[in-house]
């Protein structure tokens, strides 16, 4: 019982957006779909979606092609935000009920109990473009669960939201998950990401760079951080040309040395002590998943993300991104 | 399309919130209500034109030296300006000319100066006893009056060489009489139609066919303004996910398209009552001698019934197109340049019809009463004004269903791709590679 991205090639004129993207993802998990913007992330979910055709390749649920899967079976948070500007919220959340077959009063119903559980009963009324951005975005995320769908797929769902929403979507997240839906979400915060994604895939230029579960992913890496911090003499310069460090930055007051498989942090520890630094933490951890994209994709997991959005779209005159 | 959703019951939602949204629009009440009251205006207005005629009298000052000629020409200018509508003398009617002798030259003139007559009509006998008709006006020689009265002055001339014959030679004067036979005369289910129907039905077929033109282009920028707006408001990227392009442009066409009908019916229905009890209105603002024919006799329920379906066809074959359009362009201000071909073709079908009114087109007008797009106005307008057998108007809509099935489908097509379409300016290539790639 999974969804399979089995060998999936798509082209938009002459680029290439997909190449041959495989992987899968377990039912009833919280999986992080990674990669800098134009990897090949939202032409996945399209394809998914049955939006736009693969070239290539199969996206199957419970073994069947996505072609004969419900629509319903799916839900979309996309990553452009929009609404009906002039329509009511609880109009718009029972007509996207509507369309995915739900009867108008269980759609308002709970379309109402979902506002509540986000803390803007009190805009069900109102028209969407009186909303703020936040709560905008909140009302297109119920827009994609209201339905209960059995799959949700969504392109950057923390995007704009402040720490106390963040906390209220991650919550739904967890709940949505243990009523056994199957979560899917691309994200640039990779915090997030490793908070809550029991696996997750690494895509770059349409291919899967790594994939599977963080857990594993972060044994296999071999690469391990130490975190470091101290009194006087702890400097940037020198504690980068340590032996065994191959990157550092800048944690709670210290530093966070990203090491390579096999360095021996007994020796970097002697090289700080030499240095007259007096050492008030020193703690070797798993790598994070930020530091595992990197190592991954080569670099900061939102570079590239200075296109403009509509150049991030695909297009059939230039091929466009994907 | 990889996935294959019924059309139903998706199609239907789409249709019900684009109707709703239109129809609770403020705007749309206030254009509804403004326009209600212009067709209002407009159904009436032929008894408001009656009733100034009835109100104005032109009067001809008739000028001469010599008596006998002078009388002459009035009553010769009388029968030729005074011909009573549909050519039947009735004795309630009420004549729009007033031709009279003048007392003398100088009053004549100074009257036709102050504008209380229409002309002066100088008739003399010149030395070679040539009859000379002069008529002073501040019209030109070209007006319908100048040309009646030059008519005029030919009758006085034989009606005077006739005076003139030895006494024995004369036999009393007898007018030849003059009708005009139209060889395209318009029928309603078999019968001929009077000169006065005649005249209803094409005095009601420019209405209709303006009416159908305006409708058309409204309503379908209507459609093609909707689709753009949800695209540039990016409601799209959901909508996409919940129902497939074909469900989404049918449910457009539907909804906009009620909406349009909703208005419509708003519009015309005022009217409509207005121009029925038309007799009974005019009885009450002219007086008991409203006996010659009002002015829309022709409308019949086998008309409007032909104008509702050419509306339907017409407005279903457009809205597809426009759709299609409105997809294309990132922001609604690009829909104008867009749209601005396919109003063109509108108005290329507008206008065949408006000539096809006048009797005018020849072989393009047959032609272009067949050929979708223009087939809804111009088949409209022949069946307002000539007549068309009934096997050429099934002919024309069996056309016309054939050509929005196929047009749905390719509409359909360039919607699915076009939804997706960002950032780029559409040209004639992204419509045709949107076509064959979706």
């Amino acid at each position: 019982m999974s969804l399979e991205i089995d060998h999936v090639t798509k082209r938009f004129g002459t680029t290439v957006a997909l190449d041959g993207l495989a992987f899968e993802v377990a039912r009833g998990e919280v999986f992080g779909f990674l990669g800098a913007n134009g990897a090949g992330k939202t032409t996945t979910m399209r394809i998914c979606l049955g939006i736009i055709r693969a070239d290539a390749g199969a996206i199957r649920w419970d073994g069947r092609p996505t072609e004969d899967v419900p629509r319903r079976t799916w839900g979309y948070l996309p990553e452009e935000r929009g609404l009906y500007p002039r329509m009511g919220v609880l109009d718009q959340l029972v007509y996207y009920g509507s369309l995915y077959g739900m009867a108008p009063d269980a759609a308002r119903r709970d379309a109402l109990a979902w506002l509540t559980r986000f803390r803007i009963p009190e805009y069900a009324d109102r028209r969407a473009e009186e909303l703020s951005k936040g709560n905008q975005q909140k009302v297109q995320f119920i827009a994609a669960v209201l339905h209960d769908p059995e799959v949700l797929l969504m392109d950057e769902p923390f995007t704009g939201l402040d720490p106390v929403n963040l906390v209220l979507l991650r919550e739904a997240f967890t709940e949505l998950r243990d009523r056994g839906r199957t979560l899917i979400f691309s994200t640039h915060q990779m915090e997030a990401a490793e908070a809550l994604c029991e696996s997750v895939a690494i895509v770059d230029h349409g291919r899967l760079v790594a994939g599977g579960r963080v857990r594993d992913l972060k044994r296999a890496s071999g690469r391990r951080t130490l975190r470091l911090a101290g009194d006087g003499e702890l400097g940037a310069d020198w504690l980068s040309d340590l032996p065994g460090v191959v990157g550092l930055r800048p944690d709670h007051g210290g530093f966070a040395l990203e090491l390579l498989p096999g360095a021996d942090s007994a020796v970097i520890l002697a090289a700080v002590l030499d240095h007259g630094a007096s050492v008030t933490r020193f703690e070797v951890v798993e790598p994070t998943l930020e530091a595992l994209f990197i190592e991954h994709v080569g670099r900061p997991s939102d570079e590239g993300s200075t296109l403009a959005p509509e150049l991030a779209q695909p297009s059939l005159s230039t091929g466009g991104a994907i | 399309m990889a996935r294959h959703d019924p059309l139903l019951p998706n199609a239907g939602i789409v249709a019900r919130r684009e109707y709703r949204d239109r129809t609770r629009s403020p705007l749309f009440l206030a254009s509804t209500v403004l326009l209600a009251i212009l067709a209002m205006i407009v159904a009436v207005a032929p008894i408001g034109i009656r009733y100034l005629d009835r109100q104005t009298v032109t009067r001809i000052a008739v000028v001469s030296s010599d008596p006998e000629l002078a009388q002459r020409s009035v009553d010769i200018a009388e029968n030729l300006l005074n011909v009573p509508p549909g050519g039947v003398a009735d004795p309630q009617w009420k004549r729009p000319y007033a031709v009279e002798v003048a007392s003398d030259s100088e009053s004549a003139a100074a009257l036709l100066r102050a504008g209380a007559i229409g002309g002066i009509l100088v008739v003399d006998r010149l030395a070679t006893g040539q009859v000379s008709v002069a008529l002073r006006t501040f019209e030109g020689a070209s007006s319908a009056r100048s040309q009646i009265l030059g008519v005029a002055a030919f009758g006085i001339g034989v009606l005077d060489w006739h005076a003139r014959l030895p006494p024995g030679q004369t036999v009393p004067f007898v007018p030849a009489s003059f009708t005009v036979e139209s060889m395209n005369i318009a029928t309603d289910g078999g019968r001929p139609l009077d000169a006065q129907e005649a005249a209803s039905r094409g005095f009601l077929g420019i209405i209709f066919v303006v009416l159908l033109f305006i409708t058309i282009v409204i309503y379908g920028m209507w459609v093609a303004t909707g689709v753009a707006a949800e695209k540039s408001s990016r409601v799209m990227e959901l909508m996409i996910s919940a129902a497939s392009p074909r469900q989404m442009l049918a449910g457009k066409v539907v909804g906009i398209g009620a909406a349009g009908l909703t208005q419509y019916v708003a519009i015309a229905l005022p009217a409509l009552i207005l121009i029925m009890f038309q007799d009974r209105i005019a009885e009450a603002i002219l007086g008991p001698d409203w006996a010659s024919g009002a002015p829309l006799v022709g409308l019949t329920p086998n008309l409007l019934l032909g104008y509702g379906v050419f509306f339907m066809l017409g407005f279903t074959l457009f809205a597809l197109i426009y759709a299609a359009m409105g997809s294309f362009v990132s922001r609604p201000d690009d829909l104008q340049t867009l749209s601005l071909p396919l109003s063109l073709v509108a108005m290329v079908g507008y206008l065949t019809a408006i000539v096809a009114l006048g009797g005018g087109g020849g072989a393009w007008v047959t032609v272009a009463s067949f050929l979708p797009p223009f087939s809804p106005f111009v088949m409209l307008a022949r069946i307002m004004v000539s007549a068309v057998e009934p096997w050429q108007v099934l002919l024309s809509i069996v056309l016309l269903v054939v050509a929005i099935a196929v047009t749905a489908v390719v509409a359909t097509r360039m919607y699915a791709a076009g939804v997706l379409l960002y950032g780029t300016r559409p040209g004639l290539r992204a419509f045709v590679a949107a076509a064959r790639k979706a």
